[in-house]
């Protein structure tokens, strides 16, 4: 059974554009474009890895990641930090990675794979 | 010295009247008594040199009489008149002494030597008494002289270093160095021949080589000896001399000076020369006027300079200010700095000159200014000490210089790094933005999936379409350029800009309406700014209604009685009071990470330069509405 990867950005084409490269490397997805939305989808998707950008509308990427790991069967998924924004690898320390915008989707391919065990 | 008054003492009439006729006749002052009694009555008013008296009288002898005497007044000679047989009263009178004694009857020789004697014996006596009195005054008198002596001494020695310096100073006129040369004064030391002995330069130059010539020669009007030129008075009487006088120049023309001379004595006091020094009248008019120049010079660099100078005192006063503060502050001096130059009531805060007049260290800092127009300047401030004679601390300069432009372009290269630093983010985004649909456009293209290539070629439209926005409005905030107008009609401007705005609009389900009526007329424009203002008015307008139900964006124009007016209005999310006031402010956006916070700033200044105004009314949750009015005469 494919993992399931949720994708969360609050600009919608770089969420198409991270749920195509997942699913064409056969991994399941489900998306949010913020950090509210995402806990309900979490909820109800039980992803096996997020990918967070930081700056949101609504509820910043850092504190959606506390209030999510604050539940007992989130509190060890994986991570991966993908913003724009400099410095942001100190954003979420417990991160298992942090890609800087633009991305090479090899190189994501590649951090989620390691992080999932596969 | 006198000794004759004399007092006869006898009892017998007879003899005081014949003896006393013969001792007036020898030119005595004689008074009588008939006894001691009465002869000691007159006595202290009569104070006789010498007494004459009997020994037997009544009431009162002539032993008693004598002892009295010589009681009161021992200096008196008292000479004793015997009878025959009186011998041993005589000798006993001696003992308590008299004088000398003489007998019954008189011999005028006798009497003569007796008195001759006694006027000797009286003399020496006061001649001793004199010695004796005087022996005090005397020593006195003596050290005094010691004293007066070695007084003059000290002072022939200080005449002495006195004459030796001027000598000195003279041997400096006559070897053509030191002090002399450099004063501006013709400066001659002349001998008691009344020969010039030495000159300094300055003389040489205005009068010639003089040296070896007559004193009187150098005046124009005195030409012989026995003229009294100053020289010529100081060796006379000794004492320098001040008077107006008229050289004779090299080239025969009069040169007028005040001369004041100098007696230098030699070391025995004789004047040996005498030191000349005259000042030229015209010199010093012209180092007056040098002086004045100089003076001018400064005063006009002072208020020529282009920044604001002042000069203020420990109170914070100003003393001076230059023109330019004056022209932009008034008359200022006698008033405090910061009433005159920052309109307060008290001293600034960590005020510069202040800190300066306390350790006569200069510094700097930056202020902003108000001029008497209401020009605002941004000013750099500088301090600097003023030192009075002994080197203290009395006043500070105060120097603005006007740095508003500077900071202006400062402020310029300042936002533009801030604009570069805070897009850098949203540029990130659109280019993953980009990367996204390349990446779906050639997947879909690979796997043959007509929809994700569609999908991806319209968010790469989109991209591409923020991607120009961005950077066309980057280059016009980077390049302030000028309007370039021209004359267009209204209706059809306002048209096609509409269109260009109503594809957005529809892309994203919001109803456009637009009301543009025929015939609003020419107007003045920049078409492309213009157009790209309303454009972004408009595309805001579609922003706020996104992902509203019901969405409604309305373009209208009317034609007013101040011009042309344009309304923009939406129903979308609107704005509270403070998103409205910063709007229009550079790097303010309400849109998160799509916005770049130039758009509306650009599109202000755009409407400005085309002499336009923008009113705004909007409220939260009703949506916002843009009134833009064109004057009839637009562009510049």
């Amino acid at each position: 059974m494919p993992k399931k990867i949720m994708v969360v950005d609050d600009d919608p084409d770089i969420v198409d554009y991270l749920v195509s490269v997942f699913e064409d490397h056969g991994y399941d997805t489900c998306r949010a474009s913020d950090g509210i939305s995402a806990y309900e989808v979490a909820m109800a998707e039980k992803p096996d890895l997020i990918t967070l950008d930081i700056e949101m509308p609504h509820e910043w990427g850092p504190r959606f990641y506390r209030r999510l790991t604050s539940e007992k069967e989130f509190s060890d998924i994986p991570v991966i930090v993908i913003s724009g924004l400099s410095g942001i690898h100190l954003a979420i320390r417990r991160a298992v990675a942090t890609i800087k915008k633009p991305f090479d989707p090899a190189d994501v391919i590649q951090i989620v794979r390691e992080a999932l065990g596969e | 010295m006198d000794f004759k008054r004399l007092l006869l003492v006898d009892d017998e009439e007879g003899v005081r009247r014949f003896l006393g006729l013969s001792l007036m006749d020898m030119g005595y002052e004689v008074e009588t008594a008939s006894n001691g009694r009465e002869a000691l009555d007159i006595f202290d008013s009569f104070r006789p040199h010498i007494v004459f008296t009997d020994i037997k009288m009544p009431v009162m002898d002539g032993i008693d009489l004598l002892k009295v005497i010589k009681e009161r007044s021992p200096d008196t000679e008292v000479v004793m008149i015997t009878g025959h047989g009186d011998m041993d009263l005589a000798i006993e009178s001696l003992k308590f002494d008299a004088s000398d004694f003489i007998t019954k009857p008189i011999n005028n020789d006798v009497l003569e030597i007796s008195l001759e004697r006694a006027r000797d014996r009286y003399n020496m006596k006061l001649q001793l008494r004199e010695y004796t009195e005087n022996l005090e005054k005397l020593v006195e008198e003596k050290t005094n002289r010691i004293v007066e002596l070695e007084r003059q001494n000290a002072a022939c020695q200080v005449v002495q270093g006195l004459s030796s310096a001027l000598s000195d100073a003279a041997q400096e006129v006559e070897t053509g160095y030191g002090v002399f040369n450099e004063l501006p004064c013709l400066v001659s030391i002349h001998n008691r021949y009344l020969e010039i002995v030495a000159h300094n330069r300055l003389f040489e130059e205005r009068l010639g080589n003089q040296v070896g010539n007559n004193s009187f020669d150098i005046y124009s009007d005195r030409t012989s000896p026995g003229n009294a030129c100053p020289v010529q008075r100081t060796f006379q009487t000794g004492k320098g001399q001040r008077s107006k006088e008229n050289f004779l120049g090299k080239d025969g023309e009069e040169i007028p000076v005040t001369v004041y001379t100098a007696p230098l004595p030699n070391k025995d006091g004789e004047i040996e020369l005498v030191l000349d020094i005259s000042v030229d009248m015209t010199e010093l008019k012209r180092l007056q006027d040098e002086l004045l120049t100089t003076q001018y010079k400064y005063r006009r660099l002072f208020d020529e300079a282009p920044c604001y100078i002042t000069v203020q005192d420990s109170d914070l006063k100003i003393v001076e200010a230059n023109r330019l503060f004056k022209r932009d502050f008034g008359e200022v001096e006698g008033h405090f700095c910061f009433e005159a130059y920052k309109h307060r009531n008290e001293p600034c805060e960590g005020c510069l000159v202040d800190k300066t007049l306390l350790d006569g260290e200069s510094r700097q800092r930056e202020t902003v200014v108000t001029t008497l127009t209401g020009e605002q300047k941004h000013m750099l401030v500088q301090s600097a000490p003023l030192h009075d004679a002994s080197g203290r601390v009395f006043q500070a300069m105060e120097l603005s210089t006007d740095i508003t432009e500077i900071r202006k372009l400062q402020d310029h290269l300042t936002s533009l790094g801030i604009m570069l630093g805070s897009m850098s983010h949203g540029v990130k985004g659109m280019l993953t933005s980009l990367d996204g649909g390349i990446y779906r456009l050639e997947s879909g293209l690979k796997k043959g999936d007509r929809e994700r290539v569609e999908a991806a070629t319209r968010t790469l439209k989109a991209m591409i379409g923020r991607v120009k926005k961005m950077v066309l409005d980057i280059l016009y905030y980077a390049k302030s350029r000028e309007l370039e107008t021209e004359a267009v009609d209204a209706t059809a401007f306002l048209r096609d800009t509409a269109d260009i705005a109503e594809a957005r609009a529809t892309a994203h389900d919001v109803e456009f309406v637009r009301d543009i009526p025929d015939g609003l007329g020419l107007l003045q424009a920049d078409t492309a700014a213009l157009s790209a203002a309303l454009v972004n008015f408009l595309e805001n307008g579609v922003d706020a209604c996104e992902s509203r139900k019901n969405g409604r964006l309305e373009l209208s124009a009317r034609r007013g009685d101040n011009g042309l007016v344009i309304t923009v209005s939406d129903n979308g999310m609107g704005m509270d009071r403070e998103t409205r006031d910063k709007i229009f402010t550079l790097f303010f956006s309400s849109k998160g990470k799509r916005g770049t916070g130039i758009g509306l700033f650009i599109s202000n200044q755009t409407i400005e330069q085309h002499g336009g105004s923008i009113r705004v009314e909007s409220s939260p949750e009703e949506g916002s509405t843009f009134i833009i009015t064109l004057p009839d005469r637009t562009g510049r």
